[in-house]
C-alpha cells in the first residue's frame, strides 16, 4: 500500500510529541499493525536515504521527525539560542542511579552517590526527566521515583532496554581503567 | 556501544596516587583493590592521604569538584580498609537492616559514573538534533522560565534606546503626525500579523522621536489594558511583546 507511507508521513509531521505505532493503528483502524511496521520502515528508509536535513527517529516508543546534526548552527541561530543547556555532573550522576534502580527511593539514590540527593532529585522532578510514582511500603512511607518519557526523549533513548547493559557497562569501566 | 576514542572521564585527572606498589589515579587504585589485583593490606593509606595534603598544601588554585571526588575516594578506601582490620560484629536481629557492604557500594557507584559517562555522550549527540518541539518551546504558551517585565524594565530599555538615537545625531525636522489612538491599532494590526514585536526593534523603527514616544505610550497603555504581554525570555534577552490570547475581541485600539 503505497499510499499508507505518506499517511503515517503526514501522522507523524502534525505530531510533535512522538507518534506511537498504536496510535497510528487507532486512526487506521482497517490497516493492520504489520502494514503500518512496513511502512515506518518504508518512511525511515526513504528519508535516512536521501540527503535531505530531515529524518525520522524513534524515540520513547514513539516517531518523530528531527534535523540531522549538520544543522545544528544555523538552527541555533534562528531560535537564538547559544547552546542547549547540559545537566549538571550531580544531576547526570543522580539520573544515571534513578535509571538503573528505578523504582528508587531518595535515601536508596543518596546511598548510592554517597551523598545527599535531595536537591538533585529536586532539579530532575522540575526539569521532568524523572517523575514521583507513589510511595513505598517502608517506614516513612518515602516518595518512589521513576524516569519519564522526556528522559528518553532527552537521550534520545526508545525505552529502558536502550540504556547499555551490565555487560556493557563492565566492558566500559574496563576499557576506562585499561 | 558507541565507545568512541574519547576517554570520557578522568574524573581524578589531577592529582596521582604514587606508592611503591602502585602509581596512577585513585580511582583506578579502588578499582584494582576492588578487582582483588591489589591487596589492600599492602596499601599504607596515611602516606596516601598525607602526601595529599602536601600537594593540596602546594596548591594555589583547588577545583572543588575534582577534590571532593577524591575526598570520596579516599573515604571509601580508610572505610574499606577499617572494614578489614576491625573485628566483625555478629548481626543482631533478622529485622537489622544490614549495612552495605563498602565493595558492594563502591561498584554500585562505579557503575553509575559509567553509566553517566555514557549518557553525557547521548546527551551530546541529541543536543545537535532538534525536533518540532523545539519552535513551540520558543513560544510563550510552553512552560519557559519567561520574564513578564515591569515598566522599570520598560522605560530603561527605552532611555536606553533614545540615548543610542540621540548619540546617532539623527534628526528628522518635522514627522507625520499621529494620534495615540492610531498608533495603538497599528501596533495590534502588527502583532496579529506577526505573533510577536521586538520591542527594542519596533521603537527603533519609529522614524521620529515623537512618534517612537508616541509609541512607547501606546505599548504601556496596552499592557496596562491586559491586551498585550511583555516577556523577557531570558534575563538581558530583548524584550518582546504578544498580543494576549485571552485578550477581549475588541482590541482595536479604543484609546
Amino acid at each position: 500500500m503505497e499510499n499508507l507511507t505518506s499517511i503515517i508521513e503526514a501522522l507523524i509531521f502534525i505530531s510533535v510529541e512522538p507518534l506511537t505505532a498504536a496510535k497510528i493503528k487507532e486512526v487506521l483502524a482497517e490497516v493492520t499493525e504489520e502494514e503500518i511496521a512496513a511502512a515506518i520502515r518504508d518512511l525511515t528508509a526513504r528519508y535516512d536515504s536521501g540527503d535531505g536535513a530531515i529524518r525520522v527517529i524513534q524515540t520513547a516508543g514513539g516517531y518523530v521527525f528531527s534535523t540531522k546534526p549538520t544543522f545544528d548552527p544555523h538552527i541555533r541561530r534562528l531560535l537564538q539560542i547559544e547552546r542547549k543547556k547540559k545537566l549538571s555532573p550531580p544531576s547526570l550522576e543522580t539520573l544515571s542511579a534513578v535509571a538503573y534502580h528505578q523504582p528508587v527511593t531518595q535515601s536508596e539514590v543518596s546511598a548510592i552517590r554517597g551523598v545527599d540527593s535531595t536537591s538533585s532529585l529536586h532539579t530532575l522532578l522540575e526539569n521532568k526527566l524523572i517523575k514521583i510514582v507513589g510511595r513505598k511500603d517502608a517506614p516513612g512511607r518515602p516518595l518512589v521515583y521513576r524516569t519519564t518519557d522526556k528522559f528518553l526523549t532527552y537521550f534520545g533513548l526508545n525505552s529502558l532496554e536502550d540504556l547499555p547493559s551490565e555487560e556493557e557497562l563492565k566492558k566500559l569501566m574496563q576499557e576506562e581503567n585499561a | 556501544m558507541m565507545a568512541e576514542g574519547t576517554q570520557p572521564t578522568p574524573t581524578t585527572d589531577g592529582y596521582q596516587v604514587r606508592l611503591p606498589i602502585f602509581e596512577g589515579p585513585l580511582d583506578l587504585l579502588l578499582y584494582l583493590i576492588k578487582k582483588k589485583k591489589v591487596d589492600i593490606h599492602d596499601i599504607p593509606i596515611a602516606v596516601i592521604t598525607g602526601e595529599y595534603l602536601d600537594y593540596l598544601g602546594r596548591k594555589e588554585h583547588i577545583n572543588l569538584d575534582g577534590e571532593a571526588e577524591f575526598l570520596l575516594m579516599a573515604a571509601l578506601l580508610i572505610y574499606i580498609k577499617s572494614q578489614m582490620l576491625l573485628p566483625r560484629e555478629q548481626a543482631l536481629g533478622a529485622e537489622e537492616v544490614p549495612e552495605r557492604d563498602p565493595a558492594a557500594r563502591l561498584a554500585d557507584y562505579q557503575r553509575i559514573k559509567a553509566v553517566s559517562a555514557v549518557l553525557r555522550e547521548k546527551e551530546e549527540e541529541m543536543a545537535q538534533v532538534w525536533k518540532r518541539t523545539a519552535l513551540t518551546a520558543a513560544l510563550p504558551e510552553a512552560d519557559l522560565d519567561l520574564i513578564e517585565v515591569s515598566l522599570f524594565d520598560l522605560a530603561e530599555s527605552f532611555f536606553t534606546l533614545m540615548k543610542r538615537k540621540q548619540d546617532e545625531g539623527r534628526r528628522v525636522v518635522k514627522g507625520r503626525e499621529v494620534s495615540m489612538s492610531e498608533k495603538m491599532s497599528e501596533i495590534i494590526a502588527v502583532l496579529k500579523e506577526r505573533a510577536f514585536l521586538d520591542f527594542l526593534e519596533y521603537l527603533d523603527s519609529q522614524e521620529t522621536l515623537e512618534e517612537a514616544l508616541i509609541a512607547f505610550f501606546c505599548l504601556l497603555e496596552l499592557i496596562k489594558a491586559r491586551l498585550v504581554v511583555a516577556i523577557q525570555e531570558q534575563l538581558f534577552h530583548t524584550i518582546k511583546v504578544w498580543l494576549r490570547k485571552d485578550a477581549p475581541a475588541a482590541a482595536n485600539g479604543e484609546s
